[in-house]
């Protein structure tokens, strides 16, 4: 059994808008091991993002107990919160948010010099890019870039300070099917080559069908939680 | 790098919307400019003003017999006035003394007379730049019953140079005082009572002509340097030979004139205070901007972990590179405007239209035409306003930022 990552007991979360309270999480449990490759689905609505944000100590449960690596979440101070995300997790998002005014080596060298990477960053930067097959890229700035380089520079900056979990929130909504595939097989490969643990809300199949571990909310519950051959896809692929 | 890193992002995030960051350094280019401009020409009057105060009439400073200044009476003169001169002299500060007589008198080429003022000077010690008779001017004639006449005088009576020029008045005694002098030449000078009234004649002739011996009404000293004014007015009043004199600085002499210097500082400070408001609105207004169109980038930023510390960093860092690239461009057209005026001046009267001329005030002449002069701290203080306001217009930006949510910021 792989170590728990991240355990989430009996959480709820609740919006108020105006004088509505909305339900987002309705006593959610589940567990994120190392080295899973996940995907969190369900209807719009069924609180996705809202996990997500949660686990990614971006918001404050309601209630119940958000552990990330073995801490407690709501115990945690908003200097504490950001400096979990910026040493231990990492963030890819449905729009993909790269700085704009930084061209694609200098938004992956920013993340690594807010962790106090000395002089050395510009090289690991593009050693990451290297990796990724995004050297050729790495002159340019975003608007430069189509949606698929923009994604993946993201995941490159993601990943470069070689984070224990990567949240990925509806990665691929913006992809064509071509560059979502490849987005996926680059995040796979991060996986299995460094150990890495994703977490990818998501509507699309093709994500559910990379992923080792298929979780579905609706109305802020887990209602099942399928893990997956993780070479299905690559079996199915090869038939 | 951080410091690299932040001036990198703040600079080109100016770039993102140019129309807006030129708008905001026009507004503090302009502003400062204007400032400069303002400046260059008030320092030129202010500088050309106190040059004429501490010039030929009033000089840095004064010694009079107590009561003169106020009464002017012909018979409040001082005596042994060679001896004051000698030990007035000796201080080693002073660079210029020079002993004056003034007596109201009553001038007549013919039958007609005509109100002038007899004023009488030792043409040795007025030739310097801030005499009476200040090189270039025709004195080699004067003494033994030939005078010089103010040029406004000459003009508006027509006397020309080897005319009869009678005078009458009234001596140290009471008595009538009479005598005829031949007009060697006219001058010109930035003193108005010498130039609309004066008859200037050594201070042999004024003596012999009011019956006074070794007296004068006035002495004028000019020092080495201005700095020393106060200090030379402290040794010259112990002095014994002026020991039952007044010694003045020109400040107690013409107090309306420092006045008028306060009121140009007042001014400029005014012109600085509507820089400091043209400048706030200008980066204020940029800022405000750009923070509201880019929560959702401070929200990812934050999401990544960077804190708000290092996102108010980079705003200030912004406002602060606008401001100075702002006011660099606002100091480098003020610098061409001084390259271009400060030579051939810059004629108030001839930017309406006419000719230029000269006014007199308190005594004291002056010109349209003025040569505008700036110091380095006219053009620091535009910089040091100009980034005082970058830093305070940042503060509302900073407090938003600094209570954004990841998450809210995100889904903005």
């Amino acid at each position: 059994m792989n170590e728990v990552l991240v355990d989430v007991r009996d959480v709820r979360k609740d919006f108020h808008v105006g004088k509505i309270t909305v339900n987002a999480l309705r006593g959610l449990d589940l567990e994120v091991r190392k080295g899973d490759f996940l995907a969190i689905v369900g209807p719009s609505g069924s609180g996705k993002t809202t996990l997500l944000n949660l686990i990614g100590a971006l918001d404050v449960a309601t209630g119940g107990v958000v552990s990330v690596f073995g801490q407690d979440l709501s115990t945690l101070s908003r200097r504490r919160r950001a400096h979990l995300r910026l040493t231990s997790l990492g963030f890819v998002f449905q729009a993909y948010n790269l700085v704009p005014v930084l061209t694609a080596l200098e938004n992956v060298e920013f993340v690594l010099e807010l962790q106090g990477a000395g002089s050395e960053r510009r090289e690991a930067a593009m050693s990451v890019l290297d990796e990724l097959s995004l050297g050729e890229l790495s002159g340019r700035r975003p608007n430069e870039l189509s949606g698929g380089q923009q994604q993946r520079v993201a995941v490159a900056r993601a990943v470069a300070a070689k984070p224990r979990l990567v949240l990925a929130d509806e990665p691929t909504a913006n992809l064509d099917s071509e560059n979502a595939e490849a987005l996926l097989r680059m995040m796979r490969g991060l996986r299995d080559e460094h150990d890495m643990t994703f977490v990818f809300s998501t509507h699309d199949p093709l994500v559910m069908s990379y992923a080792s571990r298929v979780v579905t909310l609706r109305d802020g519950r887990v209602i099942s939680d399928e893990q997956k051959n993780s070479d299905a896809h690559e079996h199915r692929r090869a038939n | 790098m951080a410091v690299s890193s932040t001036l990198r992002i703040a600079w080109r995030n100016l770039g993102r919307n140019r129309k807006r960051s030129l708008l905001a350094l026009s507004a503090i280019a302009i502003g400062q400019f204007a400032f400069l401009a303002v400046a260059a020409l008030m320092n030129g009057y202010g500088d050309d003003f106190l040059d004429s105060a501490t010039g030929p009439l009033v000089g840095h400073i004064q010694v009079h017999a107590h009561e003169w200044r106020d009464e002017r009476s012909i018979d409040l003169v001082m005596e042994n006035v060679d001896a004051m001169l000698a030990e007035i002299r000796s201080d080693p500060d002073v660079a210029h003394a020079s002993a004056r007589i003034y007596a109201p008198v009553l001038a007549a080429l013919t039958e007609d007379g005509f109100m002038s003022v007899v004023v009488g000077i030792d043409p040795e010690a007025e030739a310097h730049d801030s005499g009476l008779l200040p090189a270039g001017t025709p004195r080699g004639s004067l003494g033994e019953g030939s005078v010089l006449v103010g040029r406004g005088f000459a003009r508006k009576y027509d006397i020309v140079p080897g005319m009869e020029l009678a005078v009458v008045g009234q001596d140290v005694d009471g008595s009538i005082a009479s005598g005829l002098f031949t007009v060697a030449d006219s001058i010109g000078s930035s003193v108005e009572i010498v130039n609309s009234l004066g008859i200037v004649m050594t201070l042999d002739d004024a003596r012999d002509l009011l019956a006074m011996s070794e007296d004068a009404h006035e002495i004028v000293i000019h020092v080495r340097n201005s700095d020393v004014i106060d200090d030379a007015v402290s040794r010259l009043s112990a002095a014994p030979t002026l020991a039952g004199s007044e010694v003045l600085p020109w400040r107690e002499v013409v107090p309306q004139i420092v006045a008028m210097i306060g009121m140009i500082d007042a001014f400029l400070m005014i012109v600085l205070g509507v820089v400091f408001i043209a400048a706030a609105a200008g980066i204020a207004n940029t800022m405000l901007m750009s923070t509201f169109e880019r929560t959702h980038e401070f929200g990812m930023l934050l999401s990544l972990g960077c804190g708000p510390g290092r996102l108010a960093r980079m705003i200030t860092v912004e406002a602060v590179m606008l401001g100075l690239v702002g006011v660099g461009i606002g100091s480098a057209l003020g610098l061409v405007f001084l390259l271009a005026t400060s030579q051939t001046g810059l004629d108030y009267a001839a930017l309406g239209g006419g000719d230029t001329y000269e006014v007199a005030f308190k005594g004291i002449q002056m010109t349209t035409l003025v040569h505008p002069r700036l110091y380095a701290s006219d053009v620091a203080a535009g910089v040091v306003a100009v980034f005082l306001t970058s830093l305070l217009s940042v503060i509302w930006p900073i407090v938003r930022i600094v209570r954004l949510e990841p998450m809210e910021a995100i889904r903005t």
